[in-house]
């Protein structure tokens, strides 16, 4: 007997959802593998603790990583604030940067931890316990900061390129990362070798830091909002098309090489994606809700669930790869397990 | 490509400008935005927050980043801190009823309108609906003199607030809005003192209403000037018969691209053949934007009307070229 997958069925037979009437701004899971959603209503939602709401900011919380420690979260917000969120759900603040927005975070558990938050044109970087490190300036607002795997530098997005600091280094110059134009968030590969940035005018920007190579990936219809190398390095996941459009970053970078597209041909914008943590596999959402994983191997896409709950706006694999968190921006949020059942 | 998620044209939040000199009574006005009990909400994005003195959950201090858009022309630029500020705003929970930028004393209106008109995900959200400048009647003489910024905020104005009427007298007055006339025949002019006009008259302007503004200008249409020099005229022609929207495109854009620097807005109100709905056209420099807006009214003259603000224009030839976008 034949099965066909409806769309739903994987969020029907293994999801746990909620309507939560906010704005789903990011879905994260901590260290310890626990999903925390994070809301245009300030607050978050604890998904292993019954979903339990935590009052964070006053307006909107804009951003959310899992914090350097074993298990919570930090979050940053238009209310100006940058705050830890245990795992319990207490919530204490690190910094408070009176009316400037916070709207990266950013955290590496390596070493002795160290968390970042851009607001304005600084980011500011503080040990795990909170202590103010130091704060470097860019020429101009940062829009993505992100660590390298090992947690020794770390890249911020601004315009006119990027910059390239190494958290423990006394004196600050960073390595200049240049191209004209308005950059709107960075990747780094795995490697450390390569920055990416997303540009205002829809297309994607790189270096490979050994040689300083340029590398231009274009032809998208739309911004790029998500990035994702997968964990081997080999692809590059990006949004703004109407499939899943891979960069296969083996062989030294995309210099020359076309892009594998996945997921698409219905003429609907893929918001969202999401590196599987240990397979080659790709999670993405769609303006229209739809949610798949496609296998880049294969290309076999598997249907997670319809469209009609508002576009994807978070998107995000726990640790391990068995379970995935969304959310949509009309507050549709939702965890899938994946795991094998007996 | 299109997506299952456009707004309709009603839910866009809208965005007013707010732009004028340090001291001819921006803050006064903002202040009475936020604190006046006027039943609505408007998030207000400012960068000189010593000046306003109110605390407030809407209010957004950012730094005015103007960018070039990567496309070679110099007047395509945009405010980037704008576009990432309104995609901010839309995520939070708290609706609010407008967003008000305002704009410092001497920047220069036009990267902050092109923003809206630029950036897709901003088109999604939020619509441009009005530029309003606020201006000292007692100094603007003296503004005019010495500097190019103070003509071209009023002449991207849609509204202009009149302000500080009490230090000047009735003949002073006059020859102020005579100054400002001649620079831009077609914005909505409202005199106050200590910028008391009220605020229910600057927000919610529906973008702009062409055929009310025009109403009250008549004697400008048959105007035959050819302005050659550096001084900004306002010009606005009109055609009884149908158009062409290929032709229209055609026309306008080649014109904006070859004259855009000079033409710092340009506003229409078009009637196409076979088309019930008025489709309203409006540019700032070389950025075009344009929607279909309700229908003409039935037993109204279907009569297409559009306006030029800028420098060095050729009368004759924008009605030639107007008049060739008529179909066939």
């Amino acid at each position: 007997m034949s099965q066909t997958i409806t769309p739903d069925r994987l969020l029907e037979e293994r999801g746990e959802t909620r309507q939560l009437d906010a704005f789903v701004v990011a879905a994260t899971y901590d260290r310890a593998g626990t999903c925390a959603f994070a809301l245009g209503d300030g607050s978050l939602r604890l998904v292993s603790r019954d979903w339990m709401p935590v009052a964070a900011h006053t307006g909107a919380a804009l951003t959310l990583a899992a914090d350097s420690r074993p298990a919570g979260w930090i979050t940053g917000g238009d209310d100006g604030r940058f705050l830890r969120i245990a795992a319990d759900g207490t919530v204490s603040e690190i910094a408070s940067f009176g009316m400037k927005w916070v709207e990266h975070v950013a955290a590496h558990p390596d070493g002795r931890g160290v968390l970042a938050c851009a607001v304005g044109k600084s980011v500011h970087v503080f040990d795990s316990a909170g202590t103010k490190l130091k704060t470097v300036l860019h020429p101009s607002s940062v829009t993505g900061l992100v660590f390298d795997t090992k947690g020794k530098r770390f890249a911020a997005s601004h315009y006119g390129g990027a910059s390239v600091w190494f958290v423990a280094s006394k004196t600050d110059n960073p390595r200049k990362l240049e191209w004209k134009g308005s950059h709107i968030g960075v990747a780094m590969s795995p490697d450390a070798d390569c920055v990416v940035t997303a540009m205002q005018e829809n297309s994607l920007h790189g270096w490979r830091l050994s040689d300083g190579q340029h590398m231009r990936m274009t032809g998208y219809p739309a911004k790029t909002l998500a990035l994702s190398f997968t964990k081997n390095g080999k692809w590059l996941a990006s949004s703004g098309a109407d499939s899943v459009v891979l960069w296969p970053f083996h062989g030294g970078g995309p210099m020359g090489k076309p892009p594998t597209e996945l997921a698409g041909g219905d003429g609907v914008t893929c918001t969202m994606v999401a590196a599987h943590p240990t397979h080659d596999a790709i999670a993405a959402g769609f303006a229209d809700g739809l949610v798949v994983m496609a296998d880049i191997n294969s290309a076999r896409i598997l249907p997670v669930a319809a469209p009609g709950r508002g576009p994807i706006s978070a998107l995000a694999w726990n640790p391990d790869g068995t379970r995935l968190a969304f959310g949509t921006e009309t507050g549709f949020a939702a965890v899938v397990d994946f795991s094998k059942r007996s | 490509m299109s997506d299952a998620t456009t707004e309709p044209q009603n839910k866009l939040v809208p965005v007013t400008v707010l732009t004028g000199y340090l001291g001819a009574g921006k803050t006064t006005l903002l202040n009475r935005i936020l604190t006046e009990n006027h039943g609505r909400k408007y998030a207000v994005i400012i960068n000189e927050f010593g000046e306003l003195g109110v605390d407030n959950d809407l209010v957004v201090d950012t730094d005015e980043e103007v960018f070039e858009m990567n496309n070679g022309c110099i007047c395509c630029t945009v405010r980037g801190d704008l576009i990432r500020i309104v995609g901010g705003l839309m995520k939070r929970s708290d609706k609010f009823d407008g967003i008000i930028v305002e704009t410092t004393g001497l920047a220069n209106p036009a990267p902050v309108a092109q923003t809206f008109f630029v950036d897709e995900d901003v088109r999604a959200k939020v619509k441009l609906d009005a530029i309003i400048t606020v201006v000292d009647a007692k100094h603007l003489q003296a503004r005019l003199n010495d500097s190019l910024e103070a003509e071209d905020q009023i002449a991207f104005a849609d509204v202009i607030v009149l302000n500080k009427m009490d230090l000047v007298t009735p003949a002073e007055a006059a020859e102020v809005e005579a100054a400002i006339r001649k620079i831009n025949k077609f914005a909505k002019i409202h005199h106050a003192t200590k910028s008391n006009v009220p605020i229910a008259e600057l927000m919610d302007q529906g973008a702009f209403d062409l055929n009310r503004v025009l109403a009250h200008t008549p004697d400008f249409l048959t105007d035959d000037e050819h302005e050659h020099n550096d001084d900004i005229a306002s010009m606005s022609f009109s055609l009884e018969n149908p158009i062409d929207p290929e032709r229209f495109n055609a026309w306008i854009g080649a014109l904006l691209a070859e004259q855009g620097q000079n033409l710092l807005r340009t506003k229409g109100i078009l009637s196409y053949i076979g088309e019930n709905r008025r489709f309203a056209f409006q540019a700032v420099h070389m950025i075009a934007d344009g929607d279909f807006i309700g229908p003409w009214k039935d037993g109204d003259p279907r009569t297409s009307r559009l306006v030029f603000i800028g420098r060095n224009l050729n009368r004759p030839q924008l009605r030639r070229g107007f008049e060739s976008c008529q179909a066939a």
